[in-house]
């Protein structure tokens, strides 16, 4: 018998209302020109038990509406949604009291309480049993190395600090299923590994993390699984290995040429050694992003088609297939546009 | 545990965190030490100048207050004007600022009761609103010599906290609108402003004219501040308000009942629409 997943999402959709209607407008029963937009647009998902499974996105996908709609804080326009193997509709406080959720971070907090009087309150608001409360705290505190800053106020902590004890908050149900929004979102490179590796933990001790992000290097080195959103649409989803298969090239080379002219003789030479991902622009610089099996065969070839089209190359830089690149060929866009 | 006790818990933890809160900024409480001394003092101080302290002035001020105690009169009404505001304003800023702050998803992701962040910070308001009703009490005595037998004081005591829920109703229903419209504080400036006005606040009820005494009659406050005032002023013992309080917990069970189905009927809108996260 396999295990019902941790997560499953079914033609979810959650539309929303741009613009506004004013009072007068409802009063006088003016018709509703508001113009709606699916912020989740039918998307499917599975996630397994004890997986780490990665929504990546740029900002504005649905990835937030996404995890929202599973932690029970917005309703579904439509769609099914389990959460371990519970309606989160019909049993919205069993699908609760089995959810550990980091979803607004540092700000989540309670900055004139300590780390430790926010998680008593907590663990209160968790139905965590009196006579387990202080172990729990300690064994959430210890989880994410804030033991020795338990009595400090949190507004002496710093980002990286309040972002943990977010993640001991969430971890205070003993939750089989961990979601994470944008875990390390304005942390340092220091405290974004350092938050990584709880994230491993956690899956070690065998629970299932969902988080979402739109650090292509975090999705990439955390995820056993992602799934790439755009626009409210999964548009691929698979282990990052795979991801990246799909793009067909060993290598990713940045071009940064100098055109004086018409730009579309150097693109079409260029496109005859490798997949141009991307071109742009820019005054008198054109970026190529390009695709390709090997560096070493398409880079003098880059030179000899700058060179036969009156262009110069000012900059080169190689670098390995990432999801970011992925996401590129999906899209025709980057992550961070 | 079951879910009623796990519940109570969060209830009791809701509150402490707000009392925490409200303890990390001391000089807060400086305001109760003022306030409730220099408003009514100003109002006591307005009425003795507007009669000019003429007897027949204030014959005619016992006649329609049913006491000539100007000071006692305007204390129990301040005192009710503070209970009042205190309790319109809590619920709904402490959710506002859960709102602003960000945490409000926060402890909705939790399986408590969505009633404990809605009722959970006005009980931590009943204890700078017991400092408060001392403050006045000790002002009263030490600046117009009023002394209520010490009978009369725990018989009010009583009214005031059978009196409790029917603001906490008031307050919460103000409070769930939080939710799905964001800022409610100039309903609540309003709907404070009519109580003010109708309910006996700084003035007899006998002054409005008859249309607007029934519609005061219908809310609680005037009951509750015309029972304090009879125990505190005139001698009145339980006995005789007890019909009131009984209609003040009547309307209280109704208000409360109405408070809840609005926040049930408001938290799902907001979960439609989106606003929990927003502000």
């Amino acid at each position: 018998m396999t295990a019902a997943p941790a997560v499953l999402a079914k033609d979810l959709v959650k539309v929303f209302e741009r613009g506004r209607r004013t009072m007068w407008q409802r009063l006088r029963g003016e018709p509703d020109k508001r113009e709606r937009f699916r912020a989740v647009d039918g998307i499917d998902l599975v996630v397994d038990p004890g997986e780490i499974f990665g929504l990546l996105g740029p900002n504005g996908a649905g990835k937030t509406t996404t995890m929202k709609m599973l932690a029970t804080l917005l309703i579904p326009t439509s769609g099914t949604i389990r959460v371990l193997g519970i309606d989160p509709l019909a049993h919205p406080r069993e699908v609760r009291a089995r959810l550990g959720a980091m979803l607004s971070g540092e700000r989540s907090l309670y900055w004139k309480l300590t780390a430790r009087e926010n998680l008593e309150y907590f663990a209160a608001l968790y139905h965590v049993p009196p006579g387990e409360t202080k172990a729990r705290i300690e064994r959430s505190l210890s989880a994410v190395n804030l033991a020795d800053r338990a009595d400090d106020y949190v507004e002496r902590y710093s980002t990286g600090m309040r972002q943990r004890l977010a993640l001991a908050r969430a971890l205070l149900p003993d939750p089989p299923l961990v979601v994470l929004d944008e875990p390390t979102v304005g942390l340092d490179p220091q405290a974004s590994r350092d938050l990584r590796d709880r994230v491993r933990e956690l899956k070690a001790q065998g629970r299932t993390v969902l988080l979402t992000t739109h650090y292509m290097e975090e999705a990439d080195q955390l995820c056993d699984r992602v799934a790439i959103i755009d626009h409210g649409r999964i548009v691929a989803l698979d282990t990052p290995a795979a991801l990246k298969r799909t793009i067909r090239a060993e290598e990713v080379v940045h071009l940064e040429i100098g055109v004086d002219g018409d730009e579309s003789a150097v693109i079409a030479r260029l496109g005859r050694s490798a997949t141009l991902a991307r071109s742009e622009r820019s005054n008198g610089t054109l970026t190529v992003t390009a695709h390709c099996a090997s560096a070493r065969d398409f880079v003098p070839a880059a030179f000899d088609a700058a060179r036969s089209t009156g262009a110069t190359i000012r900059h080169i830089e190689v670098v390995p297939v990432t999801l970011e690149d992925v996401f590129l060929s999906l899209t025709g866009r980057a992550l961070r546009e | 545990m079951n879910l009623l006790a796990a519940d109570l818990r969060a209830f009791v933890a809701a509150a402490r965190k707000e009392l925490r809160q409200q303890r990390r900024y001391p000089t807060l409480f400086l305001g109760l030490l003022f306030w409730p001394v220099l408003l009514p003092a100003s109002w006591v101080l307005m009425g003795h100048a507007y009669s000019g302290n003429d007897p027949a002035a204030l014959a005619a001020f016992a006649e329609r207050a049913g006491s000539p105690d100007v000071a006692g009169f305007v204390f129990v009404g301040y005192a009710m004007y503070m209970w009042l505001s205190s309790l319109l304003w809590g619920s709904g800023t402490a959710l506002r600022q859960e709102q602003m702050r960000g945490s409000l998803e926060a402890v909705f992701v939790t399986p408590a009761s969505r009633l404990v962040p809605l009722f959970g910070p006005g009980v931590a308001m009943l204890i700078p609103m017991s400092l408060t009703f001392v403050i006045m009490g000790v002002a009263l005595w030490a600046f117009f010599g009023v002394v209520p037998p010490l009978a009369a004081v725990l018989q009010a005591a009583v009214v005031v906290i059978t009196g409790v829920p029917a603001l906490y109703a008031i307050g919460t229903l103000f409070a769930a609108s939080v939710l799905r419209f964001g800022e409610v504080g100039p309903v609540v400036q309003l709907v404070r402003g009519m109580f003010v006005l109708a309910c006996g606040i700084t003035f007899p009820v006998a002054m409005l004219p008859l249309w607007a005494q029934v519609w005061a009659w219908l809310m609680p406050p005037t009951y509750i501040v015309e029972d304090l005032r009879r125990i505190l002023l005139r001698g009145a013992n339980l006995a005789d308000v007890g019909p009131h309080i009984a209609i003040v917990l009547t309307i209280a069970a109704l208000i409360a009942l109405l408070a809840v189905f609005v926040f049930r009927a408001l938290e799902t809108s907001a979960r439609r629409s989106g606003m929990l996260g927003r502000f």
